[in-house]
């Protein structure tokens, strides 16, 4: 395998694991969000200052990466959950970019709007192919748990969950911090492997594609979410080539998706319900 | 920092704020003005602003034509471009689902269109009006304060435009029937009112506004495809006032235009954006609704 195939490999990887985590809240959770990025960058620094300043090795730091991003989930969590609909994807929004001006504006720690350069090439293929599989394990594990039934009750009807004894106020904030801790370990990854990392990286266009991801994906299929990403990544990366058109034909994209199937690709089946002799069908 | 100083800077910096904030309300209004009507958040507002400042550019230096015909042109090729986004993406995702997440990731993917298609066609360099377009004359109000004429004449044809909207809503027949759609758009439909025609009025009205807001934009810095960004300034503002209320979006815009300028004149003009989100959160936390907003539970 060469190095451009190698490196869409980790790619791949990497978005996935953070689109997944942005498809529990949005698609699973209800909660629509725009700033996920920030909590991209999060882990990114954490694991870049971690294994840079502080020579630790690179498995804890990009765990520390997750934590990170679920700590500062939480504390942001605790007031916004309350806001609903357009108001949190809003508020989203600000916080995300707060987050990001901070980590511009902190020069002493994260070298500001100049980057964060020379992090290791820790994000081998194998280190990457490894953390997306566990954690899509664990993610396909989870949306069929109890927390899992939890979160798309909550999604589906609020009111009625909560009359069913949920308590979907508790739910909806484990659904934001585990799409967080995903967010934090896809950022440590992707610093990983870019050895370099700058604020803008994570900015309101990378929430957005994040969302939009899942989005086109379907909302409610974690399959769809993966095979949306992969598609969304592969076209970004097969165009870089005409990189002018590259952002337009992504503008439209989402425009004719949203027109023609707004469920996204697989609606809110997940794909293994498409094959022959399963009827049934497995509703997300 | 001595007394009067500081109070000249004071003052310098209030009045920088309004004329900033002026521009913030134009976009804002007409960013809550679609709001009220369909309740969604229509990302690809900033496109219309791009769309009036580069229409603007190239009809004051191409054709030769005064700012007043180049603004003119400007407003109408927004306003156009904004009903033709409403017809070819809203309309249709609309009259299928009545879901509005569909139509906030299509208004996404509409404002990265017209970012990059004028990235295509014109390039991603900042271009300047001409030198003469605007007044570039400084009056002294005594005691170190100077005021810009260009602040002046944006802050005046700001409160023009808003008059004229506010005289639009209140006094016309078509003005009733936004009003009574910002209600509830079905029953207006179900009352006679034409909704497609409203509605493509509405956008229509929206596009006129951001334009003339893109075009004091980009006399006061310069025109480039991302101009567009500072729409989000104006989001913000409307949710502060209040979303989908036009006296709320205009306060809002008051206030960010200040808390702007006054940060960058006493504290640091890089804390400007962190203090506008911060303000954007605080208001959402202790009044998600605010300071106009009504029935937050509905607009879901």
């Amino acid at each position: 395998m060469g190095g451009y195939q190698e490196g869409i490999v980790i790619l791949l990887c990497i978005n996935c694991i953070a689109a997944m985590g942005v498809s529990l809240l949005t698609g699973f959770t209800g909660i629509f969000t725009l700033g996920h990025a920030a909590y991209m960058a999060l882990g990114a620094y954490t694991a870049a200052i971690m294994t840079v300043r502080y020579g630790i090795h690179w498995l804890p730091a990009i765990l520390a990466g997750g934590i990170v991003a679920v700590a500062v989930a939480w504390m942001i969590g605790v007031p916004t959950l309350r806001l609903t609909g357009d108001y949190y994807a809003i508020a989203s929004i600000g916080l995300g970019e707060a987050i990001r001006l901070i980590l511009e504006n902190w020069q002493s720690f994260t070298r500001g709007a100049r980057g964060f350069p020379g992090i290791d090439s820790y994000t081998t293929r194998n280190i990457a192919v490894a953390f997306f599989t566990v954690l899509t394990i664990l993610m396909f594990n989870l949306i069929d748990s109890r927390l899992g039934r939890e979160l798309k009750a909550s999604r589906d009807d609020r009111l009625a969950a909560s009359l069913m004894g949920f308590n979907t106020t508790a739910s909806r904030m484990k659904a934001l911090l585990l799409s967080a801790f995903y967010c934090g370990i896809s950022g440590a990854l992707l610093g990983g492997y870019m050895n370099f990392i700058q604020p803008s990286m994570f900015d309101m266009m990378k929430s957005t594609e994040l969302t939009a991801v899942v989005v086109f994906g379907g909302l409610g299929s974690m399959s769809g979410t993966l095979l949306g990403s992969a598609i969304v990544t592969s076209v970004m990366e097969y165009f870089r080539d005409i990189s002018q058109y590259r952002m337009l034909i992504y503008g439209l994209l989402l425009v004719v998706i949203m027109v023609v199937r707004p469920e996204g690709l697989l609606g809110n089946r997940e794909i293994w319900s498409f094959l022959p002799g399963n009827g049934s069908g497995r509703r997300g | 920092m001595p007394l009067n100083f500081a109070l000249s800077t004071l003052f310098q910096q209030i009045i920088n704020g309004l004329s900033l904030g002026s521009v913030y309300a134009l976009i804002a209004v007409g960013y809550s003005l679609v709001y009220s009507i369909l309740l969604f958040s229509n990302f690809a507002h900033g496109g219309f602003l791009v769309v009036g400042g580069y229409a603007c550019y190239y009809l004051l230096t191409q054709s030769g034509y005064g700012i007043v015909l180049a603004s003119a042109g400007a407003v109408l090729a927004s306003g156009v471009v904004a009903v033709l986004t409403e017809r070819l993406a809203y309309k249709p995702i609309r009259e299928r689902t009545s879901t509005t997440l569909y139509l906030l990731i299509a208004s996404m993917g509409v404002s990265i269109v017209i970012e990059n298609i004028f990235v295509i066609v014109v390039g991603g360099r900042f271009r300047a009006l001409p030198q003469d377009t605007f007044p570039s004359g400084v009056f002294s109000l005594g005691s170190g304060v100077t005021v810009n004429a260009s602040d002046i004449l944006s802050l005046a044809v700001a409160v023009i435009f808003l008059g004229a909207l506010q005289l639009f809503l209140s006094r016309t027949r078509w003005g009733l029937a936004i009003r009574a759609a910002a209600c509830d758009l079905r029953t207006a439909g179900l009352m006679g009112v034409n909704v497609s025609l409203l509605i493509g009025i509405v956008f229509f009205v929206a596009g006129l506004l951001a334009a003339v807001g893109g075009i004091f934009l980009s006399a006061k810095y310069s025109i480039y495809p991302q101009l567009g960004n500072i729409t989000i300034k104006a989001f913000i503002a409307a949710v502060i006032g209040g979303l989908g209320s036009l006296p709320g979006a205009v306060l809002g815009s008051l206030l960010l235009g200040l808390a702007e300028m006054l940060t960058a004149g006493f504290i640091s003009s890089q804390m400007r954006d962190i203090v506008v989100f911060s303000m954007l959160v605080a208001m959402l936390l202790v009044r998600p609704a605010g300071f106009f907003g009504k029935r937050v539970g509905d607009k879901i």
